[in-house]
């Protein structure tokens, strides 16, 4: 009975349609204020009662951001983000591909090993590595954020490698060594051309955890300045200039926001097949 | 070179000519089993060097007097003094509470607006792939954005929300909750993308034959809808809570862990310790103390990381 007033309403209201404008809402109203503020004046920043619409529309914070240095924090990102994403997928491929396909003794205490470790809390390798990369000089240097991103991402580009390596067929690979080709030319030019997704996969992930990465760049690089660092570290003492916040905000999404649109389904099947990215 | 005698493709017999000698695959198992071990070398090599080794380094340091020096720094002793400084601060007793109520209210509350969001997603019919891209924008967002835009949001003399909830980030109560409805509006959407493939993945007969059978939607939703989400998003939520436990940048940036230190995760106050009061001997035991949480944790739940493991194995 219930179910059958419930579907007349449903109906009537189209339960879905009205809840998904909910929350399409619920994501972007707070993005539309971000972008809607970034195009405010440097006073109506600040009005109060807030403007709902940035008139007249200015661009005047983006200049703010840029004279606070933003170019060079999107360099320092970009490096940082493009060698770290390069090493993970040469060194995830290889690795995934053994743990996937090689008849290794040991390799299921290691993906569980590695499955736990992309879990820890970063703050647990902070102290130690801040002191030896201080003892060997590496603070403020691209190296110090490279290798530590490289680490922490290696285990779920190879969680996600190596499920791709297991679904595809084995007889592509049989044939290929029956022709006389070495394991390592199989790998390159028979098994990395079947996963691909999830190559694009892991490297999504890994160039956003790069760029949205903070408590290991403020600890290690505060002299070479990652755009999250540089965000929070705009402005002086007793100002906090949201304006040149929201512009760098703006233009900093935009490129990781880019790549995952662009590679929506694969970031999908990430966070569905692993379910281990928060 | 021998080995190339026992090249693969000499010793792949025909199935119907029964097993091959056995001699010949041992050998080729162990030699593709020393090329795996080579492959997946480098890659666990840098692992072990940055993750497990430096954990195993802050055990040693959170044993020692740490001095800072000009060059680098300098152990002088083993002592308790670190973890006695410690466990008998106010402080590290309150961060560890905040941070173990603060993840499980938001990893609670996460699960339960995601699959509201899961379920109308479900019966949408047209618009779903924009639906998806629009989630996907909270997550790939930079923490420390949000919170730049959630302390402009609260600002308590322009803010758009300080009419309707006035000086937000004014008592550690009010602040915590400011804190978790930030974190509630960029985590909901991985949450709904998560429970939605587990939704997708049922198969609609279920639900056919409990309408069929004349069960509410209500029951639908409790009897078949839930079960057989729950190891989907059972295992989405262990993960999810423990990434949470180490949180630190959302805190950081939009309360700085106050009013006072009342919202101070265990990392920022680890965080803190160490670079603002330049004190690397409790900084480490307050971080090994947060690792060693995550990985009880883990020993705790090791059958649903075995279980995640082993069910994508595929017999060879």
């Amino acid at each position: 009975m219930s179910m059958r007033i419930h579907r007349g309403w449903g109906r009537y209201f189209n339960f879905s349609t009205v809840g998904s404008f909910i929350i399409a809402l619920f994501v972007i109203v707070p993005l539309y204020w971000m972008v809607a503020s970034s195009f405010k004046t440097q006073s109506n920043v600040s009005a109060s009662p807030a403007q709902l619409f940035p008139v007249p529309v200015s661009t005047s914070s983006y200049t703010a951001a840029f004279n606070d240095g933003f170019a060079h924090f999107i360099l320092n990102s970009v490096i940082v983000a493009v060698c770290t994403t390069t090493l993970v997928l040469f060194l995830g491929t290889l690795a995934g591909y053994a743990l996937g396909r090689m008849p290794m003794r040991g390799k299921y205490p290691i993906m569980v090993t590695l499955l736990m470790i992309s879990v820890f809390p970063t703050i647990a390798v902070v102290p130690a590595l801040y002191v030896v990369m201080r003892t060997i000089g590496w603070l403020n240097t691209y190296q110090a954020l490279i290798f530590p991103y490289t680490a922490f991402n290696l285990p779920f580009a190879i969680w996600i490698l190596r499920n791709y390596f297991l679904g595809i067929s084995r007889s592509m690979e049989e044939s290929a060594r029956i022709d006389g080709a070495g394991a390592l030319r199989t790998l390159v030019q028979v098994i990395v051309p079947q996963v691909t997704p999830g190559i694009f996969t892991a490297g999504v992930f890994t160039f956003t955890a790069c760029w949205t990465e903070f408590l290991m760049a403020l600890s290690f690089d505060f002299g070479k300045k990652t755009i999250p660092v540089g965000i929070a570290s705009f402005g002086a003492q007793f100002t906090v200039p949201y304006g040149a916040y929201f512009a760098a905000s703006v233009l900093s999404v935009i490129p990781v926001a880019a790549l995952v649109l662009i590679f929506r389904k694969a970031v999908v099947s990430g966070l569905t097949a692993g379910a281990v990215k928060g | 070179m021998a080995s190339t005698e026992l090249a693969p493709g000499k010793v792949v017999a025909p199935p119907s000519r029964g097993a091959p000698p056995k001699i010949l695959p041992d050998l080729i198992q162990r030699r593709y089993a020393r090329l795996g071990w080579g492959f997946a070398a480098p890659a666990l090599v840098v692992i072990g060097i940055v993750t497990i080794a430096p954990i195993v380094f802050a055990i040693f340091m959170s044993f020692e007097h740490v001095n800072v020096t000009s060059s680098g720094f300098s152990f002088t002793g083993a002592t308790f003094s670190n973890y006695h400084l410690m466990v008998t601060s106010g402080l590290w007793q309150h961060a560890l509470w905040w941070t173990v109520v603060y993840t499980i209210v938001t990893v609670v509350v996460e699960l339960v607006i995601g699959t509201i969001f899961a379920l109308v997603l479900e019966n949408l019919t047209g618009g779903r792939g924009l639906m998806m891209a629009l989630l996907l924008i909270p997550w790939s967002l930079i923490t420390v954005i949000s919170a730049e835009l959630w302390s402009y949001i609260y600002n308590a003399s322009f803010g758009v929300l300080d009419s309707i909830w006035p000086n937000a980030l004014g008592t550690p109560l009010s602040a915590t909750l400011a804190l978790m409805v930030a974190d509630v509006w960029k985590t909901t959407p991985f949450v709904t993308i998560i429970v939605l493939a587990g939704l997708v993945m049922i198969p609609r007969e279920l639900f056919e034959a409990s309408e069929v059978d004349g069960a509410s939607s209500w029951d639908i939703f409790w009897r078949v809808t839930l079960p057989l989400l729950r190891p989907t998003i059972g295992l989405a939520v262990l993960f999810r809570a423990l990434q949470a436990f180490g949180i630190f940048d959302l805190p950081y940036v939009l309360t700085s862990g106050g009013p006072g230190t009342s919202t101070q995760s265990l990392a920022i106050l680890a965080y803190n310790t160490m670079f603002t009061d330049i004190n690397f001997g409790p900084g480490a035991a307050v971080a090994v103390s947060a690792a060693l949480l995550v990985v009880m944790m883990c020993l705790v739940f090791l059958r649903a990381f075995r279980q995640q493991v082993g069910k994508e194995e595929v017999p060879a």
